[in-house]
């Protein structure tokens, strides 16, 4: 916002405003050259990296990280933050576990259900936050330690649910037409949030929220019903989550996505959304999962230790965040000097 | 959009201060934190009646032991939040302070050099993320995300998960275990009276309430507002070290894993104690009542026959209660 408002204030506004809006210098041109760059390099360096089998490998364990950040995109879109999706996962992965072996449900009702606890947990999250209109950091702070500590309660701390259903397992481990089978699930759901957030009125409005709320108010948008939609969306994308991790694991566990949610703000932050809302993209936190997930799986092919990868992921973040200040610090300087 | 939005205009809810002076007064303005130290005394008597065992001396002062790391660090992160950003780094860098003490005290080093040494890198760290922040005007929680995942991942890289074995005088720095436990209980409460009186009658402090509040206003009135927010996270840095060091000197080996979730804790600590994300509201003592609280909970869990895995679940129930308790009084309005 800091650019706009200098650049109005000075006869270079016309240019500026037009260099912003060029394709190559748009947060995304770069996130797909940085993507491009990681490919070409590990395939340098490592000789399997860009075989299609490792490719399916990148996609198949990129899938619930980036369910995750397709959950939190629309969050963060509208000026709000959920902690609380890591560990959502790891109770819906409990429930689906316990309500398949121990309530002895088939595994669709089961996941049926599953999902309907994680649209339950994203309401706690969106009463507490919409309606009585508390900080999301420190609700979905709250959930974070509530739900986490709900699935250790619920297997006691030591229960693990395994041996699953063959037919069920496919959906994690095989593949089908010859591509990973949860990839047709996180490619709808990626499709559907897309559609939802970029070309629907309801979706539309998160940016308006988060960019002024008591404007959109004004503008006779429901804000808080909006708001509570997101919220409730992540929870039933977490759990949507969990049913792949399950199914790509083989078990379920009280510890299930536990720190998840960093990633997924990291790869959503990456892919250009601003944590003030107002600002950012599906296919943006797209690209930035991708970005982690090749890095991750690159370095090890690299024959590096995987939390060289890690630390790349958190300075690669400050990098991208510093580029824009940095840039901004610069042009303001050189219009001064004209 | 590098700046936060600025803070709507919030109405003080102490709206109802009577004009007469009475019993009561001292009580305005403070309803969250007398009420969370209600919250403490009828926890505290319900175990005195239930579980007497918790009440002995030996169990109390190892507690109190175990948490005087997270009170310091507990000061730290109420400052930060106060001056209205946030530092879920703290844990990490905890981590990266306690192994930097370990190796140097395994190779000899003396112990006051140690100190130094842990409580200048927990600057140096506290420094980074306060650069970024104050200088670069980056968001605090995006900022300390990322150093958070930095430091910790770089720790595991250059550790791989072992631990560092102390010198036998290391633990509790050569005296008795009992008077060990003593003098860290009694520093870390002299730190954190130290940060109160600092937080509530110096100009220092004030200016953190000041830049909390309104950064803006705060700068247009004279506070160098970029300069206070750099060293409240340097500040928080140097009592990470110190809280680190703190915990180094209890065991006789330094965990890799240390701190983890440390962040959370003191975070939630501060959130139940009374202190606002939207900053400029909240003050020590509530904190430390607040910390009180969550810390007694896992004893009390033990002590009352119900399972322990049900700690995280009532501390994130603790957490919400907190909040709607505002939500009710409209504080965040």
């Amino acid at each position: 916002m800091s650019w706009e408002a200098t650049s109005s204030a000075s006869p270079q506004k016309r240019v500026v405003h037009h260099a912003r809006d060029r394709w190559f210098l748009k947060h995304e041109a770069i996130l797909v050259l940085l993507v491009l760059g990681e490919w070409f390099y590990f395939n340098a360096v490592g000789p399997r990296f860009g075989s299609l089998d490792n490719t399916f490998d990148i996609l198949r364990h990129s899938a619930e990280i980036g369910l995750l950040s397709l959950a939190l995109t629309p969050v963060i879109l509208t000026g709000g933050i959920d902690l609380s999706v890591g560990s959502l996962l790891g109770l819906c992965a409990v429930v689906f576990g316990k309500l398949w072996r121990d309530a002895a449900m088939s595994v669709p009702m089961a996941a049926l259900l599953t999902l309907m606890v994680g649209a339950v947990a994203g309401s706690v999250n969106a009463a507490f936050i919409s309606r009585l209109k508390l900080p999301a950091l420190i609700v979905t702070l709250g959930t974070y330690s509530l739900f986490r500590g709900l699935a250790e309660a619920l297997t006691r701390g030591v229960d693990t649910f395994t041996n699953f259903p063959a037919g069920f397992l496919f959906l994690g481990q095989e593949r089908w037409l010859g591509v990973p089978a949860q990839t047709f699930i996180f490619v709808t759901v990626s499709v559907a949030v897309w559609i939802w957030v970029h070309c629907t009125t309801h979706g539309r409005s998160f940016r308006a929220i988060g960019f002024s709320f008591e404007g959109t108010e004004y503008a006779g948008i429901p804000v808080r019903r909006r708001i509570a939609s997101v919220y409730i969306a992540a929870g039933v994308i977490a759990a949507l989550a969990s049913i792949l991790y399950t199914a790509r694991l083989g078990q379920a566990k009280a510890d299930a996505g536990t720190g998840y949610e960093l990633y997924a703000i990291t790869a959503v932050v990456l892919g250009g959304s601003s944590i003030f809302g107002g600002v950012g993209s599906v296919h943006g936190s797209l690209l930035g999962v991708l970005a982690i997930a090749i890095l991750n799986n690159g370095l090890v092919h690299a024959r590096q230790p995987r939390e060289v990868a890690g630390m790349l992921t958190g300075l690669l973040l400050i990098t991208a965040l510093s580029l824009k200040p940095t840039f901004e610090w610069i042009a303001r300087s050189l219009n001064r000097r004209r | 959009m590098t700046e936060p939005p600025p803070p709507s205009p919030t109405t003080t809810q102490e709206t109802e201060v009577s004009p007469t002076r009475s019993v009561l007064t001292p009580f305005h303005g403070y309803f969250r934190e007398w009420s969370v130290a209600v919250a403490l005394v009828s926890l505290l008597v319900v175990l005195r009646f239930a579980a007497p065992g918790f009440y002995q001396l030996q169990p109390l002062l190892s507690l109190l032991t175990r948490e005087s790391p997270t009170l310091v660090v507990t000061a730290g992160i109420a400052l930060v939040m106060i001056c209205r950003h946030v530092d879920i780094s703290v844990g990490s860098v905890f981590g990266v302070c306690s192994v930097v003490a370990g190796l140097l005290w395994s190779r000899h080093w003396p112990a006051p050099a140690v100190f130094v040494a842990t409580v200048t890198c927990g600057g140096l760290a506290g420094m980074i993320n306060g650069g970024l922040v104050a200088g670069l005007r980056l968001p605090s929680i995006v900022v300390t995300l990322a150093t958070m995942v930095t430091w910790r991942e770089g720790l595991r890289w250059v550790r791989q998960g072992e631990f560092v074995n102390l010198p036998e005088n290391a633990q509790w720095l050569g005296l008795a275990q009992f008077s060990g436990q003593l003098s860290l209980v009694a520093l870390s409460f002299l730190v954190f009276v130290v940060i109160y009186i600092a937080s509530e009658y110096m100009v220092g402090g004030r200016y953190i309430y000041a830049v909390g509040s309104d950064r803006e206003a705060a700068r247009l009135a004279g506070v160098p507002a970029s300069r206070v927010t750099f060293l409240t996270f340097v500040l928080l840095g140097v009592l990470t070290g110190l809280a680190a060091w703190m915990g180094v000197v209890q065991s006789p080996q330094v965990d890799p894993k240390a701190g983890a979730g440390l962040e959370l804790k003191a975070i939630a600590a501060a959130v139940v104690g009374g202190v606002a994300v939207s900053g400029g509201r909240g003050n020590l003592w509530g904190v430390f009542v607040g910390l009180l609280l969550l810390v007694c909970v896992n004893p009390a869990l033990t002590h009352l026959h119900i399972e322990a895995h049900w700690e995280k679940a009532i501390q994130g129930g603790v957490i919400l209660i907190a909040v709607l308790a505002d939500g009710w009084r409209g504080r965040f309005r």
